[in-house]
């Protein structure tokens, strides 16, 4: 990683830390390239890896990890070949008990340095100055790769091929449609990643940029200022929770609005609906709304456990019951917008007016650049993140339920448990026994590895790993990695501080404010279920996307993120008081437990 | 009438050389229509008519002649020397009688009143620092105003103000001081804004102490004082930090006067202002530094009936350097830095 002079101590070596009993092997799941490995352990050890828990936060699945690799691999295309950022290369990743650690390749040579920044000023430099044509172009870009995974077909495997095949011109056998369907789904979500970063890097530090100069410039200004001038107010994001308050409105005016009743599931609402006229309407009109807008993800997309709204609509529907009770108590429900976008314009106006001379034009500039930059900052979660890649995890379900119908797995959902290339294996091996007609193997082969691995992957999940490993940097100078983790040198001296415990957390004042309560420390998406009103959630990283939670906690602690995080983003809009980046919150603290979290400090306190 | 004295709302900033920088800026705050507490104020030539009536030029000079601004001892009886002998000269009557008239104006019976210095010129600047800075609080009757108004004089050959004055070196002008009398505000809170954050130098902040009573606990530092940083944009409260505040000064019961008294125990840790009271504070901190085009330290009090006033007003002095480029930078060649990429070419 880009770090100064370095030094052993606080945090332990990659190479002595234990395996969990009962998880003896767990390196089988991951690709050799991954591993801590005695054969680079002179360097490897050397560096400093701090667990990338904001896109990490559970031990991962085998086949997950291709949502390493391609991320890493776009990425450091991107930042490293296409736009030569000058001091950092990309990022290289290890896994150590299923947890996935990051540190960045520096750039150290000042004359490469002086090199790449030719190249990345002026390709940087067209990004910038054509951005709005750029991104118009990603959008239709990013759609059409959306209608494509759509229409990507997972063929079965019939007894005799249809007579197409043995009369038509230019026809392919099953074998041949199983393998180059797997072959292309595991392609287009490397274009989708690759489409993912385009723009990311130079998104983030033109608002980066932004926030830093109102930092210097206006040192007190409350972050939620900055975020205010720049927010988007006609944001994609804010669309589905937009169809779903609409939806809400129209329940009560068509009178329909009894069927949404508290404790009752999506299934019972529907049928309830489907009884009346005005129900079957309204089912119609969401029938409308879901594509697309029901393709948010319950997570932050990066597990295959995270689904849509569209595979499970209990987080809409609690939503909308929510929305229409609000309604019925008189509430307004509304995005107030026009309010948003005259206190944005006033904000920048008075904030401007308050700089110097020389400050304002510069400030004016970013401020602008920023707004410019920000609809992809926001807009590509949803395309990407959710959209594309929700539709991409079912895609390998279907892999996965042709592997099960097949014997070759128990379930369908089994197909997470194997690495992308071992599923290859599998598919191979059945479309080769489809053909001969010989006795496959599989069956017997793949459902005891899947058992196994479950049973690993549930016992890592037990375990916490140390927010660092290696070696503690004097500095982190690594931009991407201050910028896109919040990962600063302050923040590794706090955790290396922390090691050795203590009753107060630090990490990053995100959202002011001050509040008492119960924790409640959430370590996957699937036990959001848990959380009760008033609770503070503790979780690795938050996202927009578990919107439903943001109205029943009172605060949130992350583990991993900066006060640009989406996490800090989002609690600042919903006004709760946010501490980010504390390195160990959910290894610190225990659900049930006392906890005051000073939004404004940065501190988490427990009592 | 002999023009030694002339009320606030009449002086500008053109007026500092003759009535000193307090009166002039109260004069300049009246003009902008913030609530001032009705005074007035006695010339640089009061002082003069005063030192020249007694005969008292000769002895002064004589007594700071040759002193070394290090010569502790020499200064200290020098300071005695002089207080002595502006203590026991009389004050000229025309200025007695005109300090009276002025004085019947203010109101019905022996109105109580602050007595200020109000320094003139390099001197208003280091004035703090010299010791030049004396204030008389809750003063009742044209007798002890006018005593007020000599021991101001006095302040100027106090230890400090003598040595300050020597380490100048200045051979020019003797000095000179105004003094700054106005009613009195029966301060049930009181302290110090500034129009920026003097720490930080955001500019955007309003930065409030406030504590209960008159304002000498703040000013003088005997307390300390809550805290609150305040946005002049959306006037929320950014920072707070509430402190036990355990004296308060209070008009002496017996009469004239300033007493400190214990705070009560169930106010000692009470905030002392709410968010109304702080935005109407930073709404006029806003309008004053407007007025003056520059960052300013404003002293204010807050009556028991909630009115506020403003009882002085100063620049803003040792701002921390702005982390400001030569010339300010273009926002792509900031981003450009943000990736270490150095500054754009154009």
């Amino acid at each position: 990683m880009a770090t100064t002079a370095a030094q052993a101590g606080a945090f332990p070596s990659p190479y002595e830390i234990e395996t969990p009993p009962g998880c003896e092997g767990w390196e089988e799941m991951y690709p050799y390239y991954a591993l801590f490995d005695e054969r680079r352990r002179d360097t490897d050890e050397n560096r400093f890896w701090f667990w990338n828990s904001m896109h990490f936060p559970m031990p991962m699945p085998a086949f997950d990890v291709i949502c390493i690799d391609s991320p890493y691999q776009a990425v450091g295309a991107w930042q490293n070949r296409v736009f030569a950022v000058p001091p950092a290369m990309g990022i290289d990743y290890r896994c150590v008990n299923g947890y996935i650690y990051i540190s960045g390749n520096p750039v150290t040579d000042p004359a490469k340095i002086a090199e790449r920044a030719e190249f990345f000023q002026k390709r940087a430099g067209y990004y910038f100055q054509n951005w709005p044509e750029l991104y118009g172009k990603w959008r239709a870009k990013m759609e059409a790769l959306i209608k494509e995974l759509g229409e990507l077909e997972v063929p079965d495997l019939p007894e005799y091929e249809p007579d197409e095949v043995a009369f038509g011109d230019d026809r392919n056998t099953a074998f041949y449609e199983v393998l180059d369907a797997y072959a292309r789904a595991v392609r287009l979500g490397d274009l989708m990643w690759q489409h993912h970063f385009e723009f990311l890097l130079l998104g983030y530090g033109a608002y980066g940029t932004f926030v830093e100069f109102c930092k210097s410039h206006l040192p007190d200004i409350p972050d939620q200022h900055i975020a205010q001038m720049v927010a988007g107010i006609d944001v994609l994001l804010f669309r589905p929770d937009a169809e779903l308050r609409r939806l809400a409105r129209l329940a009560i005016e068509t009178e329909v609005e009894e069927a949404f009743q508290q404790g009752r599931s999506p299934e019972e609402i529907d049928a309830e609906l489907s009884q009346s006229d005005a129900g079957r309407s309204w089912l119609a009109e969401l029938e409308k709304v879901k594509d697309p807008w029901f393709n948010m993800a319950t997570g932050d997309g990066l597990y295959h456990y995270y689904r849509s709204w569209l595979d499970d609509p209990s987080i809409p529907y609690a939503s909308l019951i929510g929305h229409i009770s609000a309604l019925k108590a008189g509430e307004q429900i509304d995005r107030p917008t026009e309010e948003i976008q005259r206190e944005r314009d006033r904000l920048a106006e008075e904030y401007g007016a308050l700089l110097d001379e020389g400050s304002r034009a510069a400030f004016n500039d970013l401020l602008g650049l920023s707004r410019t930059v920000f609809p992809y900052v926001e807009e590509h979660k949803f395309f990407c993140d959710y959209w594309f890649l929700t539709r991409w995890w079912n895609k390998i379900r279907e892999f996965g339920a042709l592997l099960a119908r097949n014997d070759f797995l128990q379930d369908g959902e089994d197909v997470f448990q194997l690495s992308r290339y071992e599923v290859a294996s599998a598919l191979d091996e059945l479309v080769l026994t489809w053909a001969t007609g010989g006795l496959p193997l599989g069956p017997k082969h793949w459902p005891p590895i899947v058992a196994r691995r479950k049973e690993i992957l549930r016992r890592l999940g037990e375990w916490t790993p140390p927010p660092a490993i290696g070696v503690t940097p004097d500095a982190v100078t690594d931009p991407m990695v201050v910028m896109l983790w919040g990962v600063t040198t302050e923040r590794v001296q706090e955790w290396a501080r922390q090691v050795e415990g203590g009753s107060v957390l630090n990490g990053a004042a995100a959202s002011p404010g001050v509040v008492e309560g119960l924790a409640r420390v959430v370590r996957s998406v699937d036990q959001i279920g848990d959380v009760r009103d008033g609770e503070i959630l503790v979780c690795g990283s938050t996202s927009p996307a578990w919107a439903p939670i943001f109205s029943k906690i009172k605060a949130t602690v992350t583990d991993v993120g900066g006060v640009m995080s989406h996490a800090a983003i989002v609690a600042r809009e919903y006004g709760l008081p946010a501490v980010v980046g504390t390195g160990r919150a959910t290894a610190a603290i225990r659900t049930g437990q006392t906890i005051r979290v000073d939004g404004s400090e940065g501190t988490v306190t427990l009592l | 009438m002999t023009g030694y004295i002339r009320p606030l709302q009449q002086l500008s900033r053109s007026d500092e050389p003759s009535f000193g920088g307090k009166s002039a800026n109260l004069g300049e705050l009246l003009a902008a229509e913030i609530p001032v507490p009705a005074g007035f104020a006695i010339s640089t030539a009061a002082f003069h008519a005063f030192v020249d009536d007694a005969g008292l030029g000769d002895r002064i000079s004589s007594a700071v002649a040759g002193v070394s601004p290090g010569d502790l001892d020499a200064i200290g009886q020098a300071s005695h020397a002089i207080s002595e002998a502006m203590r026991s000269a009389p004050v000229p009557e025309a200025l007695r009688d005109e300090l009276a008239a002025q004085y019947g104006q203010l109101g019905e019976g022996s109105p109580p009143v602050a007595v200020r210095s109000s320094a003139v010129g390099e001197d208003s600047q280091q004035a703090t620092f010299a010791g030049q800075q004396e204030t008389y609080l809750w003063v009742r009757g044209a007798e002890h105003v006018c005593d007020a108004v000599r021991d101001c004089w006095v302040s100027l050959y106090s230890p400090p103000a003598i040595s300050y004055r020597a380490r100048l070196r200045d051979a020019g002008e003797p000095p000179a001081m105004g003094v700054t009398v106005q009613l009195m505000v029966d301060a049930e809170v009181s302290g110090v804004m500034f129009t920026c954050n003097p720490v930080s130098g955001d500019p955007s902040m309003v930065t409030l102490n406030a504590s209960w009573g008159l304002g000498l606990a703040v000013v003088g530092g005997e307390v300390t004082p809550d805290e609150y940083l305040v946005s002049k944009v959306t006037r929320e409260v950014v920072r707070e930090r509430i402190h036990a505040k355990d004296v308060q000064y209070v008009p002496d019961a017996r009469g004239g006067g300033a007493v400190r008294v214990r705070v009560p125990d169930e106010r000692r840790e009470q905030p002392c202002l709410d968010q109304t009271v702080l935005a109407q504070l930073v709404e006029v901190a806003r309008r004053i530094e407007r007025y003056f085009g520059a960052h300013q330290d404003v002293e204010w009090a807050l009556a028991r009936g909630g009115e506020l006033s403003i009882v002085q007003t100063r620049p803003v002095t040792g701002l921390p350097k702005k982390p400001e480029e030569p010339k300010p930078q273009s926002a792509m060649s900031l981003i450009m830095g943000t990736f270490g990429a150095g500054p754009a070419k154009e």
